[in-house]
């Protein structure tokens, strides 16, 4: 049940879905890995909205070159743990929920438990090694999976309901290549960072139609967000023919 | 000696990012008849320098990653030799971003 302080915070949203739609919110585990351009939006947003448990998973610190996006750092965070920065600014936003601080860089390792009991997986990451991990991690799961990346203008987003939709390595079979510095300006994991919790709201709530089987492409220069579509490859390596258990 | 003239067909090609910038925009290309995906690939890198970096590597070969589609439908990187293009056909190229 909501207390009437959360019902009086969320009112604005319940309006829209309901206050069932935010009970699933408030009981939600959403876990973010990354606590950087995209992760810093989303994961504002998505404790703003009321998600019960945000768990931030980033094994990196403040940077002075990551303050022109990483939103939720600021000049006095320089060299602390991204994720205490992040988690203490989250808590502030929102004393309704829980906020975990996990210093840590995914691996094949300790991917598995890092995201374990997730409702949802945010990838907020900088990099596809990362990525190929979390997508194997959320099929092995059934958990979805929430991608987001930027670069320059650009962005991409997708849903991956694993066994429904197509996965991450249906979409992309091979990496874009690894950059040492990635120009970027901070509107445009602004951007996609809010694309993905809103599809994360939408997961939750039940609401509206989700970016299963389409990859949004934002181009920030030309302003145009289109969605190409995308599907299942039967032969994929990570949710095809290609691995061991097929469902 | 008398060849008859090879008809030539127009083919849209919408691109993505930096594909986009290199290229400037939508681009209609006419292509011969019967051209391959390949064969347009070709085309699209050789209308500017960014255009061919942003298409291929240093070896000729396709970049990899690049998302193609023809008619709204996804085409693999080794359908592209063989699959043929028609008149007024779509194809879309995304060179998809890995930063966050």
């Amino acid at each position: 049940m909501l207390t009437d302080r959360e019902l009086e915070r969320y009112r604005r949203q319940v309006a829209l879905f309901g206050e069932e739609a935010q009970e699933r919110l408030a009981s939600a585990r959403v876990v973010i890995v990354g606590a950087g351009g995209l992760g810093c939006p989303a994961a504002l947003y998505l404790a703003a909205a009321g998600i019960g448990e945000v768990r931030l998973v980033d094994g990196d610190v403040v940077d002075r070159t990551n303050l022109n996006r990483q939103v939720l750092h600021g000049d006095r965070d320089v060299g602390r743990a991204k994720v205490e920065s992040a988690a203490e600014k989250l808590r502030a936003q929102n004393l309704e929920i829980t906020v975990v601080a996990t210093y840590a860089t995914v691996d094949d390792g300790n991917a598995a438990a890092l995201v374990g009991g997730a409702d949802l997986i945010v990838d907020a990451a900088d990099n596809f090694r990362v990525r190929y991990i979390l997508n194997r991690v959320a099929l092995g799961a059934r958990v979805p999976l929430i991608h987001g990346a930027v670069r320059g203008f650009y962005g991409q987003a997708t849903t991956i309901v694993p066994g429904l939709t197509a996965c991450l390595e249906c979409i992309f079979p091979v990496a874009p290549p690894e950059e040492g510095i990635i120009p970027v300006v901070g509107t445009t994991p602004g951007i996609i960072g809010l694309v993905q919790a809103n599809e994360a709201i939408k997961y939750i709530t039940g609401t509206g139609d989700l970016l299963t089987d389409r990859l949004l492409v934002w181009d920030g220069r030309a302003a145009t967000m289109t969605t190409l579509p995308v599907e299942r490859e039967e032969d994929c390596r990570a949710c095809g023919n290609g691995r061991c258990s097929r469902r | 000696m008398l060849e008859e003239m090879k008809r030539e067909m127009q083919v849209r090609v919408r691109a993505f990012a930096r594909l986009r910038e290199a290229i400037g925009g939508d681009l209609t290309l006419e292509v011969p008849e019967g051209a391959t995906m390949s064969r347009l690939l070709a085309a699209v890198g050789g209308t500017s320098e960014q255009a061919g970096e942003a298409l291929f590597e240093e070896n000729g070969e396709l970049r990899g990653y690049v998302i193609l589609m023809h008619n709204g439908r996804r085409v693999r990187r080794a359908e592209a030799g063989t699959l043929t293009l028609a008149d007024g056909d779509e194809v879309a190229l995304f060179p998809p971003v890995a930063g966050g």
